[in-house]
């Protein structure tokens, strides 16, 4: 009871005009923010905490929360139009929303993103406003060994993104373990094939991978149907801008099922949203029904993880919330301006301040309710986009890319990167190398490897560890079946089948 | 009476006054660029960002925060210590910079190579264990992890960073043995403590506090040579290991040939800064004590981190990146 009236009375905070303001303030500085590649919700909250310090920190938390997730809504802007993921987590939007686009379902896919990440947005708040405290134990309860196992499970989703070639999948993966493997190894802090530039000690940054795999590359490809006089004009915009009944049919599903993963992923600090998006995406891929559809412009593709990535930014604020724990870049400089303005996230903060925090879960709501209404007459203006002539529009993706690869940390080992990781796209796309299984293994790569090697320095090198608790248990019978799956599910089809006959 | 020598330190006094005062007249002529070796967000970043409207403020002339991250801090110190020595271009770092020529093979001297200009504050790590250890005190945990070697591990927040290094400081001064588990940054260090993960860790003071006072958690000691105002109660790792000093600080520093005028101004500018008092309501919510003092202080900080680290680096066999 005492928290409901606590719920009530963070609304009567949050919905004071001038928070109102701030939370819309932040709510369309992080859709610009999340509209250019490379400045994500880190840099965006970090340039602001100078300028909103002396604010009342209620209206600054709001403002900078309304930021973090305010990105996740308008990186999927770019990744649909011109390829070219806004933010780390918009990069499996970038496959098939684009295709989408190709199609002339363009103004579909960025409805259905607005939608997907309202109705996902929305039920992780309520899971933030009701599991908070009680999830605060689970967070804690994944230790590096859970991780590894965790990692493990998701790894083995990269057969249902290898597409033909088993091999070509397998190589595009193991690139991917490659590239994750450059920096300075978190364990030993031995340099690992930084190849004696200073700028690969932290390694290679995601962004600038997908950047260049995913935008370079489009522009390489179209730069070739120039010259070839193969180009289309310009994309054709077919239909109503709006879904159709067949497409929204398709797209619940994916965004509740992308909505309880992502806030899941969320609450696990040390996930994040792009690992949450791609679970999504196999996940979906795996119950659909036309799989292969999939990197054509499948709308469940898209829905699915712009879902996931919205409901994970509610889940990442359980753990800094309840314990002070940041999970990923962008709540760790929310936590740095918790700690600025004298508020201390962690288990006083619900009692010593909780004007503060519902203030701040209630205006969550509210946030994703002007993020949808800001976003859907936007749709019909992003389109237009797309009628700029191709010789145009590839300067500009290039421009746009080059900017945003800059932009974190100016360097110009980042530019020549983008180019390098272009021409590996055009490449790949050339000999027919799917692209996806590569950005899997390099999210997914760097943390398995080191989540195994904590797991086993804490046990003195004993691999029982992985096998010690239910949850690790689970996920490594989750990830047996995952792998034994595709050679299982054929016969299991046609044992049905003759039985059928007989 | 005034003999010729008086004379002419008269001369050379109004001299150099003059000259000094010309200098300031001049400078700043142009937008100041304050370089900060992280991406935006972390400490260095947002003190160079809360100092640097104040300077405008005084001098007219904006401070634009440049952030350079990449390689530990070491290369944005770069830029910096390769920029033209005209008070246009100057660093905000922090304690990681004591210990890059520890950790790096650089092509300049980290202590000899630069101006410092002004220390701006000060903190220190807090030694921590989960409540349910027996461990009460830094005696204790030392006389245990005698008796069983190895088996004690402590988190950290990476390899090379200070909360590494101070645990390998403590190995070395109390002669234990603790395995070390890093950690990606401060958040999953925190929450290996709080589940028992890791038996203890040198980390950040504030992020703890809330821990310590719900029970979570059980300060035993922190690494300044003095207890710290915010929680009095917690010993100096000093007290028990005499001589033990592991400081979390920040500070400004310029090119090598920076002219004194500029340095001294500098200087008084950013202590009195530090003195207004949103900057002493910032220093207290980080739990820093601000620092102040002349540019030979600071210099005396890096020299005597350098050192430290160097020995440590090379005792702990820590590796040296290229």
């Amino acid at each position: 009871m005492e928290t409901l009236t606590h719920i009530f009375n963070g609304f009567a905070v949050c919905l004071q005009p001038i928070n109102l303001w701030y939370t819309f303030i932040g709510v369309f500085m992080g859709t610009i923010i999340g509209v250019l590649p490379g400045i994500g919700p880190s840099a965006g909250i970090a340039l602001l905490i100078p300028v909103t310090f002396g604010m009342n920190p209620t209206s600054a938390l709001i403002m900078m929360c309304g930021i973090y997730y305010g990105t996740k809504y308008g990186g999927s802007t770019t990744a649909i139009l011109i390829r070219t993921p806004g933010e780390a987590a918009s990069v499996m939007t970038s496959i098939d929303g684009y295709e989408m686009a190709r199609k002339g379902r363009a103004g579909a896919a960025l409805a259905v993103s607005a939608i997907g990440s309202f109705i996902a947005g929305t039920l992780g708040v309520i899971g933030l406003t009701i599991f908070a405290v009680p999830l605060a134990s689970m967070a804690l309860k994944f230790g590096p060994a859970e991780y590894f196992t965790l990692m493990l499970f998701a790894m083995t989703a990269v057969s249902t993104l290898t597409g033909k070639s088993p091999a070509k999948g397998v190589l595009a993966t193991i690139l991917g373990l490659m590239i994750a493997t450059i920096g300075i190894d978190l364990q030993s802090g031995q340099a690992r094939f930084t190849m004696g530039v200073a700028e690969f000690q932290d390694g290679v940054g995601f962004v600038v991978v997908v950047v260049g795999l995913f935008a370079v590359a489009e522009v390489f490809r179209g730069l070739e149907d120039i010259y070839k006089g193969t180009s289309a004009q310009a994309m054709k915009i077919s239909g109503s801008l709006w879904l159709t009944k067949e497409e929204w049919l398709r797209s619940i599903g994916p965004i509740w099922r992308g909505g309880v993963i992502g806030f899941i992923i969320g609450v696990l600090p040390g996930a994040g949203g792009t690992i949450a998006s791609i679970m999504s995406y196999t996940t979906e891929k795996r119950l659909s029904k036309n799989p292969d559809e999939f990197g054509k412009g499948a709308i469940e593709g898209v829905a699915g993880p712009e879902a996931a990535n919205n409901s994970d930014t509610a889940g990442a604020m359980v753990p800094l919330l309840t314990l002070g724990i940041p999970g990923g870049g962008a709540t760790a400089v929310l936590m740095g301006a918790f700690i600025m303005y004298g508020i201390q996230p962690g288990p006083l903060l619900f009692q010593n301040r909780p004007d503060l925090v519902w203030g701040l879960i209630d205006s969550m709501y509210i946030g994703n309710v002007m993020l949808l209404i800001l976003n859907l007459p936007l749709i019909g203006i992003f389109v237009q986009l797309l009628k700029i002539p191709s010789g145009i529009l590839y300067p500009l993706i290039i421009a746009i890319s080059v900017i945003g690869a800059y932009a974190i940390n100016g360097s110009m080992t980042d530019l020549y990167l983008i180019l390098i990781f272009g021409v590996i796209g055009y490449v790949f796309d050339k000999v027919d190398i799917p692209v996806a299984p590569l950005v899997l293994s390099l999210v997914l790569g760097g943390m398995m490897e080191q989540s195994f090697r904590q797991a086993m320095t804490i046990s003195g090198g004993s691999p029982k560890i992985f096998f010690s608790s239910a949850i690790t248990m689970t996920l490594v019978v989750m990830s047996v079946i995952s792998v034994l799956m595709p050679f299982i599910l054929p016969k299991l089809k046609k044992y049905k089948e003759d039985g059928k006959d007989e | 009476m005034f003999n010729r020598v008086s004379w002419a330190m008269v001369v050379c006094a109004l001299f150099t006054g003059a000259a000094t005062a010309q200098a300031q007249e001049k400078y700043p002529g142009k937008p100041i660029r304050l370089v900060a070796p992280f991406a935006p967000g972390g400490g260095a970043d947002t003190v160079a960002r809360l100092i640097g409207p104040q300077i405008h403020e005084a001098w007219g002339q904006p401070v634009i925060v440049d952030n350079r991250g990449g390689g530990g801090g070491t290369i944005g110190a770069g830029i910096v210590v390769n920029a033209p020595p005209d008070g246009y271009t100057l660093i905000l770092v922090n304690r990681s910079y004591g210990a890059n020529a520890a950790l790096h093979q650089l092509p300049y001297d980290t202590v000899t190579g630069i101006q410092p200009i002004i220390l701006i504050g000060e903190t220190g790590l807090i030694v921590t264990m989960h409540p349910t250890s027996p461990i009460r005190s830094i005696r204790e945990f030392v006389d245990a992890a005698r008796i069983a070697s190895g088996k004690y591990n402590f988190g950290s927040a990476g390899t090379g960073g200070l909360g590494h290094l101070a645990g390998e400081l403590f190995k070395l001064e109390a002669k234990v043995n603790l395995t070390h588990v890093p950690y990606k940054g401060t958040g999953p260090v925190m929450g290996a403590l709080l589940a028992a993960e890791v038996h203890t860790s040198f980390s950040s003071m504030v992020p703890a506090i809330p821990h310590i006072k719900s029970g979570r958690l059980r300060a035993i000691g922190i690494t300044p040579p003095r207890r710290s105002r915010t929680l009095p109660d917690v010993p100096s790792i000093s007290e028990t290991i005499p001589g033990f000093d592991v400081v979390h600080w920040y500070g400004i520093w310029g090119p090598k040939a920076l002219p004194q005028p500029i340095v001294t101004r500098w200087n008084r500018e950013v202590a009195r800064i530090l003195k207004t008092d949103a900057m002493q309501k910032w220093f207290a919510n980080e739990g820093m004590e601000p620092a102040g003092g002349l540019p030979e202080q600071f210099y005396n900080r890096i020299k005597s981190d350098t050192e430290k680290w160097k020995r440590v680096v090379r005792e702990a066999k820590i590796p040296v990146a290229g």
